[in-house]
Order: C-alpha cells, then sequence, then structure tokens
C-alpha cells in the first residue's frame, strides 16, 4: 500500500521542481512588467479627470457641487465624482452626529438626503452603466487593453512551455505512467495558473472602478442617513463634567 | 499640530544642533515629519550640509528633498536669492515637474508678484485640477494680500470637492470667525466636531462661537460644549472653566425675572468657580485676589 503513490526522483528533479521555480519567476516577471505597463493616475478622485471627455465640460465645477445639481449633467457629475469624500464625510455625520445639536443635525441631513437636489440622492434612471462609460473613454478601455495584455501572454506563453516540456519528457523516457502523471501535473499547474489569472482580472475590473456601480455606494449611504436617530449626547456630557468637577475640587 | 512630547523631542534636537553636538539633518527630517515652522533654523542648518559636498553627497537621493525644504524655509525668511538657487537646482534636475512648478510659483508669491504667481497657480491648475496643495496655495496667497473674502470664496470652492479634509475646514472657521461671521463659523465648527467628536479644542472654539454670538438658546448651547470641553480634558481647561461662569451669568441674565422652569444641572455653576480658585491656589497665588474679586463682582461667589 505504501508504495503505490511514490513520484519517481526523476519526476520531482526534472519535473516539479523547475516547473514550480519557473512559475514564480513568471509571477515576478509579469508584476514588473504589469507596474511597467501601468499609466499614471491622479492620486484622488481621478475619475473627476474623465468628466471632461463625456460631457464636454471643463471639471472646473462652481463652487458647491449643489449648484448644479438639477440639470441632466448632475447626476453624471455625481456619480464620476466618485463621492470618497461626500460618503466620508457622511459618514461622520452618522457616526458623530449626536455631537451637534439637532437643529445642524437636521439641516445637514436635509442638505444631503433631501429629493430634490440632496448630495446622496441619485434620481432613478440616472444611474449609467459601467459599459457605457468604459467605452465612452477610450483611456478605460486601453487600461484594460493592457491589463489583459499582461495576463495572456505569459499565460500562453507558460501552457506553450509546459505542453513542449511534458512532451519532451514524455519522449526521452517513454514510460506511460509517467507521462499520464506529468500531464495531469501540468493541467493541474495551468488550471490553477488560469483560475488565478482570471480573479485578477476580476479584482482589477473592480479596482479600476467599474464593475461597481457608485451610486449604489451614495443610495446605501443616503437610507443610513434616514434611518437613524439623533440623540444629542451634550446633556450626558454636562453630567459627566459635573463629576469630572466634583472629584477635582474635592 | 505638534503633540507636546513631539515638540520636547524637537527642541531638544534642536539646541544640540545649535550647540554644535551633530545631527543636522534628523532635526530638519523631523522638522519636516512635524511640518514645524522654524524656518530659520531650517536654513541655518540646511544650508550648512547644502554647502559642504561632503555632507550633501551622503544624502543620497535626500538631497532633493533638503533643496525643497531649504528652498520653502528661505522664502519663508525672505532671502529670496538662496531660494531662486535651491529651485534652480532643482528644476534642473527635475525639468517639468509639478512639485518644483509649486515651488517656482511659491517664489513668485514669496517676492510679493501676485499677479505672476496667481497666473502660474492657474495654469498648473488647468493641467491638474485636483491638486489639493495649489488649491491651498490660492488661499494662502488671499490671506497674504489681505483678502480674507477672496480666501473664503477660495476654500469654499476647495470644500466642495475636498470636503473630508478638515485642516481645510479648521483654516474657513477661523477666517470666518476673524470676519465676524459667526453663523458660518459655527457651521465649520461643528463639521470639524463631527469630523474628529473627541478633540477639546474644537468644542472649546464652537462654544465661543455660539457664546458669542449670544442669545438664550445660544448662550445654553455654549455652555454644554463648555461642559464637554471639561469632561474631555478632565478639567484641565482654564477657558472652559471661564467659559461656564459667563455663560451662567449671561444666561442668568437673560432669564432674570421669568420663573426658571427648567435648570441643568445646577451644581456645574458652583463646581465651575470652585475648580478655578482651586486652580489658581495650586498655580498662581499671587492672582487669586483677581480671581476672587472678579468672581464677586459677577456675583459667581459670595
Amino acid at each position: 500500500m505504501a508504495e503505490d503513490l511514490v513520484l519517481d526522483t526523476a519526476i520531482r528533479d526534472w519535473v516539479l521542481v523547475p516547473l514550480s521555480v519557473v512559475m514564480v519567476l513568471i509571477g515576478i516577471l509579469r508584476y514588473f512588467v504589469g507596474k511597467l505597463m501601468r499609466s499614471f493616475q491622479t492620486p484622488d478622485e481621478e475619475s473627476q479627470g474623465r468628466v471632461r471627455s463625456p460631457i464636454g465640460q471643463k471639471s472646473h465645477i462652481k463652487s458647491p457641487v449643489l449648484r448644479i445639481c438639477g440639470s441632466p449633467v448632475c447626476g453624471l457629475i455625481k456619480i464620476f465624482l466618485d463621492g470618497r469624500q461626500l460618503i466620508l464625510r457622511a459618514r461622520n455625520l452618522r457616526a458623530a452626529g449626536g455631537f451637534i445639536p439637532g437643529k445642524s443635525f437636521r439641516s445637514r441631513r436635509f442638505y444631503y438626503t433631501n429629493e430634490e437636489n440632496g448630495l446622496l440622492f441619485v434620481p432613478k434612471g440616472q444611474a449609467q452603466n459601467p459599459q457605457a462609460q468604459m467605452f465612452s473613454d477610450p483611456n478605460m478601455a486601453m487600461d484594460m487593453m493592457k491589463k489583459n495584455l499582461s495576463m495572456i501572454i505569459p499565460q500562453s506563453l507558460t501552457f506553450a512551455w509546459v505542453n513542449f516540456f511534458s512532451l519532451w519528457f514524455c519522449g526521452s523516457k517513454n514510460t506511460l505512467p509517467i507521462d499520464s502523471k506529468v500531464q495531469i501535473n501540468a493541467a493541474k499547474w495551468d488550471r490553477l495558473e488560469h483560475r488565478r489569472s482570471m480573479d485578477d482580472t476580476q479584482r482589477m475590473m473592480q479596482m479600476s472602478g467599474f464593475g461597481v456601480d457608485p451610486t449604489q455606494n451614495l443610495s446605501a449611504e443616503k437610507d443610513g442617513l434616514d434611518i437613524i436617530q439623533h440623540e444629542w449626547i451634550l446633556p450626558k456630557m454636562e453630567q459627566r463634567a459635573a463629576e469630572v468637577l466634583q472629584k477635582l475640587v474635592k | 499640530m505638534v503633540g507636546a512630547a513631539e515638540e520636547a523631542q524637537l527642541n531638544r534636537l534642536e539646541s544640540q544642533v545649535d550647540n554644535g553636538g551633530g545631527g543636522a539633518w534628523e532635526y530638519l527630517c523631523l522638522v519636516r515629519k512635524l511640518k514645524a515652522r522654524r524656518s530659520e533654523k531650517v536654513l541655518l542648518h540646511g544650508l550648512s550640509i547644502l554647502n559642504n559636498p561632503k555632507d550633501r553627497s551622503r544624502l543620497g537621493g535626500e538631497e532633493w528633498t533638503l533643496y525643497e525644504q531649504v528652498a520653502i524655509a528661505a522664502m519663508d525668511c525672505q532671502k529670496i536669492d538662496v531660494a531662486k538657487e535651491c529651485v534652480a537646482a532643482l528644476s534642473q534636475k527635475f525639468p517639468g515637474s509639478l512639485r518644483v512648478s509649486r515651488l517656482e510659483g511659491m517664489l513668485l508669491e514669496a517676492k510679493g508678484e501676485w499677479a505672476d504667481a496667481e497666473k502660474a497657480y492657474t495654469c498648473l491648475l488647468e493641467e491638474n485640477p485636483l491638486d489639493q496643495v495649489i488649491h491651498k496655495r490660492k488661499v494662502a496667497m488671499a490671506k497674504a494680500q489681505g483678502n480674507p473674502s477672496a480666501a473664503v470664496e477660495y476654500l469654499n470652492k476647495y470644500l466642495s470637492t475636498f470636503m473630508a479634509d478638515h485642516d481645510a475646514w479648521r483654516e474657513l472657521a477661523e477666517i470666518y470667525v476673524g470676519l465676524q461671521m459667526y453663523k458660518q463659523a459655527a457651521f465649520c465648527y461643528e463639521e470639524l466636531i463631527l469630523c474628529q467628536p473627541a478633540i477639546p479644542p474644537y468644542h472649546l472654539a464652537y462654544a465661543d462661537v455660539l457664546y458669542t454670538m449670544g442669545g438664550l438658546e445660544n448662550l445654553q448651547t455654549a455652555k454644554k460644549y463648555y461642559a464637554s470641553t471639561i469632561s474631555l480634558t478632565g478639567g484641565k481647561n482654564t477657558r472652559a472653566l471661564y467659559g461656564i461662569c459667563l455663560t451662567t451669568v449671561a444666561i442668568n441674565q437673560l432669564t432674570k425675572g421669568r420663573n426658571k422652569e427648567e435648570k441643568e444641572s445646577p451644581e456645574l455653576q458652583f463646581l465651575a468657580p470652585a475648580a478655578l480658585l482651586k486652580d489658581y491656589k495650586q498655580r498662581a497665588p499671587e492672582k487669586l485676589p483677581l480671581l476672587t474679586s472678579m468672581l464677586k463682582n459677577m456675583k459667581i461667589i459670595s
């Protein structure tokens, strides 16, 4: 029983080890190639730069974003604006709303969530599908192609190489059982490799911003703000202050 | 803002460098890290490194960071020629760099050529509309020209995009206070409190603004924020203690004659003067009579 699944040392030395080494090396190589090909991106709110081309408007958005809301452009800009900063600010309001007086809280909430021109309010039908956004901007498609290219080329190369390798090995030794094992091995490697690169592509899709709908974030934040109750915690702080002072004076 | 421990470390390092103990580069790094404004020292020690080829080459790539730091310090000290040399060295090394272009704009600013600087910044912004530093430079420039309302306008524009930048909110709040636009200032302080609810100076400043605005409701709110400052600082903040005393007096004056149906936390108005008196007794006994007579005048203590 113990003998039935022993790996030939020759396979280990001539197939498994070199294959592993080469895979690792290819991974490293691909990383650097990807780094080289990555185009420069502005650090924050990169998507605002993209606003320019589709709408044909300079992204010198005049003063509060609010003012342009209501125009058809507004929805687009709001989506493109990425809203990261906006969401952060709204989240602060949700988390620390108890620290400001009720009146201030309510006026802020109205500012964010009212259904006319609230910052977080996305009118229905304004949600733009990411595909259209992608095709309207050649840069985006280009980025995508570059990423795919850096995936596909090394992958096909490794595939060809593994194929050749296993053939060569079988040819020289001419032992059938080993042959099938090697092929299984190679196929496994390849499948693994393939799956990983698929994951990478998907992750990159998400990272580059399409694939997730930015309006969803805004609406989620809006719903969160809508349902919370404002409870001013300052009276509690006042009591605590009294306790603190009592201790201090004693 | 620099913490007390970091400032002590900075001071220690500064005196060590001043007395020829070495460590100039470490000092400069610390100044940069803490964003402290010690331009004269930076200029002195930075230049001595830059003028010594051996020291300079030891820095390697950091040499250019030092050039930048010294350039800014020189502008601050109005040593325009030094700044010019540094910027020239940088632009030779990094032609077309945005960071160097910013420095060139700042150089124009330092010379007082506002129109040219404005033009340079506008140019840079057209290429790169999301450059936070340039937006802030424009605000600073408006302030330097003594034009706070323009600064307010720029800041508002900046904040409509970068609305989570609390430093900008603080700047705006301070400008509004300077312009006596308290309602707007209060809004900014609320924003700051939302952003960092556990930082006592924001509570204190908000309370100050509310107290200045006056009116019963504002005064009551102000008292609450003075109280929250006290509870956040553990009663160590003298200004907040005074704030409690003053708001108490003001509220009493406003509600005089009316029946005081609900009086929140009556103990606070006795505790605050007591805490003040104790603090003065411990730390400045010679000023105690002054305080006592003032509190007596305010009819807080008898």
